[in-house]
């Protein structure tokens, strides 16, 4: 018995063989000071607090290739302009590029962009906001450390009470 | 030079043929190489080994470049596939590119293939219901389709025999109109799901829920051990592969065991263009081959030959084998081959929630779901439609977080969800009438990449179908209200036919010759060394999912054609 199952054991080479480096975008979709900005927005989503934001798990990155990769052209023309609008908002809000802002700044031009008059910057808003928490909640760290994520639960119950805590707060 | 001809003709002969190595063609590959007879088994794809070759099994969410979401390019080259709920970032290696495998849709078809070894075996959704006679005798009944030349019993050994090498989990329930097979211990209900089948047994004789009975392995026996798979993990993920052999596929349990027998030649990249057939001999003797990878034409020749290409396919090679004797196609004397296609509805849905049981919830995860069989015009005719639907249903419990704020407030919220109330979902399982105008043919003109002409596929729903989808949500809406769920909202997604992939028929069973293509051995009635056991040999499609079915009459048949080789039947 042991025998017959052993030989499940032993992993193929691709098992082992990701790394962050091999999901980077061969083409970059957006410039580096474009990057730059598109991360500092996605921190002001979801800053770093007593855990990292959304910065340190580089859902910026993320966000630039689902937005190339799987959007149709015409949202990634949306998401382009937006993005260009961010700083001019920010240069009329408070004087300076937006990643010189402070939060309270950057949450200003952030709702201003949730309530523009503007189609295209109001879906970019949704866009950035959306994909920014798939991104986070979908990372190796989040899913690891705060949701704990299991690959294999190996089980099913029915019927159990509801815990007193959110998953996040246990462990 | 005759000399090498003839070395070269018992280098390519072999005791049987099998043509694919899907579900049915795995099961044909291990009855006949267990029964001593050296197959070759033909797949037009490439080789998929189990475990080696399931190239995201083991990748967390977060390692998938787009997690989960599909490339615009390959969404939209795909416009077929795409539409399939198990395509995704992590499966697109299983299943048939568009573009490669051109068909006719002369009406809209979804055609869903996996072309590789173990076809759609490695992608199906496990569902693994016995028929029961209510369909087997249901034609005859009803005269939607020609009688069907076996019953219950013919199957009911074989079912047996195929369920405890698969590994079947289920509950015995004791209905007449799914009977009970050989079942590893059920999966857990969980208690909204527990709360409607007693909702619906207090209220209705004749309706039931039921755990679903499954191809998953929920306890190993010894059999399942010496196939090297494991217990069900619960990961859910099965089309990705399963490195435990958690649930059944031709990978992870059937061609493993023919190859262990020695008896097994597994040929992939081998597209199979025809059956040849001998005039003077009177029977087939071997099949034409094209190498997909040199477009050589090859031919390899056997004594039997098991016809397993998956149901539409399995009509285009028989349309394709075309000799002065047949020139319709082989065995198609009666002019049936090709029509009485039918398939399953699978358009309607309904869904609704549930206030109750709050203080439960579930834990863990769980690769099946409850099920209600037919309950439709079982005893007798008793709606404006023929026949009825099965439904699938299931409950759970969504996490909500409030997603409106910004900054630290909305990470705070992400991170502290809070259980909304119970969701519950019901999608039908109808059975389509089989007619002649439900057909598939070759088209003349277009030819895929391989010089074979495209199938044509002429496929749609009827009358009938609109009445079911529109009675499934009728009382599918009374079900749920009696439960006490609220906010009911029932859909019809008026999805293409081929979608629910369960396409079958088009080289029925019959006891007449003259309006059926196969007998009741699964044997051409004037090829008789031919066998066609896949979704091709359906005379009708019942409401319960084909697989197990087409398992245990792979079996039955080949057992008939082994034996009857040594008597001379075949």
């Amino acid at each position: 018995m042991a025998g017959a199952v052993g030989g499940l054991i032993s992993l193929p080479a691709w098992a082992s063989g990701w790394t962050s480096e091999t999901v980077r975008p061969l083409n970059p979709f957006l410039s580096r000071s474009q990057d730059e900005l598109l991360a500092d927005l996605a921190e002001t989503i979801i800053p770093a607090t007593d855990t990292p934001g959304a910065k340190a798990l580089n859902v910026h990155q993320f966000i630039q290739k689902v937005v190339a990769d799987c959007y149709d052209k015409p949202s990634a023309e949306t998401f382009r302009k937006g993005l260009a609008a961010v700083d001019e908002l920010a240069q009329k809000s408070f004087g300076k590029p937006f990643s010189q802002g402070d939060t309270t700044q950057r949450i200003g031009v952030l709702n201003q962009l949730a309530q523009s008059t503007d189609a295209d910057q109001k879906n970019f808003y949704s866009m950035v906001k959306g994909l920014t928490i798939r991104g986070y909640m979908s990372s190796e760290y989040v899913m690891t450390n705060l949701t704990h994520y299991e690959m294999i639960p190996g089980r099913y119950h029915g019927c159990v009470p509801v815990p007193a805590k959110p998953i996040s707060q246990t462990k | 030079m005759a000399y090498l001809n003839i070395d070269a003709q018992a280098q390519n002969t072999y005791d049987a043929i099998v043509i694919g190595s899907g579900i049915s063609g795995g099961w044909a590959a291990k009855e006949l190489t267990g029964k001593g007879l050296r197959t070759l088994v033909l797949e037009r794809g490439r080789d998929v080994r189990h475990v080696t070759d399931y190239p995201t099994t083991m990748m967390q969410p977060w390692e998938f470049e787009h997690r989960g979401q599909l490339n615009r390019e390959v969404r939209e080259q795909n416009p077929i596939i795409s539409k399939c709920y198990a395509f995704y970032e992590g499966t697109e290696q299983f299943f048939v590119k568009d573009a490669e495998h051109p068909y006719v849709q002369e009406k809209p078809f979804d055609w869903i293939r996996g072309y590789q070894v173990g076809g759609k075996s490695l992608l199906w959704a496990r569902q693994t219901q016995r028929w029961s006679d209510f369909d087997f005798t249901g034609p005859a009944r009803d005269g939607f389709a020609v009688d069907w030349p076996i019953r219950y019993a013919d199957l009911a050994p074989w079912y047996s025999y195929v369920e405890r090498f698969a590994g079947i989990t289920g509950n015995k329930d004791g209905l007449d109109t799914l009977p009970d097979g050989e079942f590893l211990p059920p999966h857990e209900w969980n208690c909204v799901e527990s709360h409607f089948q007693k909702q619906v047994a207090a209220r209705y004789k004749d309706r039931h829920v039921i755990m679903g009975r499954a191809a998953h392995i929920t306890q190993p026996q010894p059999i399942h051990l010496q196939q090297g798979r494991a217990q069900c993990q619960h990961r859910t993920i099965c089309e990705r592969g399963c490195p435990f052999g958690g649930y059944f596929s031709s990978n992870s349990s059937t061609l493993p065991w023919a190859a262990k027998t020695g008896k097994m030649t597994l040929r992939p990249h081998s597209v199979v263009h025809s059956i040849i057939y001998d005039e003077k001999l009177g029977r087939a003797t071997g099949v034409r081959v094209i190498d997909a990878q040199t477009k050589q034409m090859q031919e390899f020749y056997a004594r039997i030959i098991f016809l397993n290409a998956a149901a539409l396919n399995s009509n285009l090679v028989l349309l394709n084998s075309t000799s002065t004797r047949f020139p319709n196609g082989l065995g198609n004397d009666s002019g049936v081959l090709g029509k009485y296609v039918a398939f399953h509805n699978y358009r309607a849905g309904v869904s609704a929630q549930y206030d109750g049981n709050l203080d439960t919830t579930t834990e863990g995860r769980r690769p099946n779901s409850p099920y209600i069989p037919r309950f439709r015009n079982v005893y007798k005719q008793e709606t404006d439609f023929l026949r009825g639907y099965a439904a699938g249903f299931s409950a759970g419990r969504i996490s909500r977080s409030n997603q409106d704020g910004l900054g630290a407030d909305l990470k705070e919220s992400l991170l502290n969800p809070t259980l909304g109330g119970w969701y519950v979902g019901s999608h039908m399982m109808g059975e389509t009438i089989p007619k002649e105008s439900n057909f598939v043919a070759l088209d003349s003109s277009q030819k895929d990449p391989f010089g074979i002409p495209q199938l044509k596929i002429s496929i749609a729903y009827d009358d009938n179908d609109e009445k079911m989808v529109k009675d499934y949500q009728e009382q599918m809406t009374e079900m749920f209200t009696a439960a006490g769920f609220t906010n009911i909202r029932v859909r019809d997604d008026k999805r293409n036919p081929g979608l629910d992939i369960h396409e079958m028929g088009g080289a029925r069973m019959g006891k007449d010759p003259k309006t059926s293509v196969l007998n009741k051995w699964n044997q051409l009635h004037a090829v008789k060394n031919v066998f066609v056991t896949d979704g091709a040999s359906m005379t009708s499609t019942s409401t319960q999912n084909p697989s197990l079915t087409y398992m245990a009459m792979t079996a039955r048949a080949a057992d008939y054609a082994v034996k009857g080789l040594k008597k001379g039947l075949v």
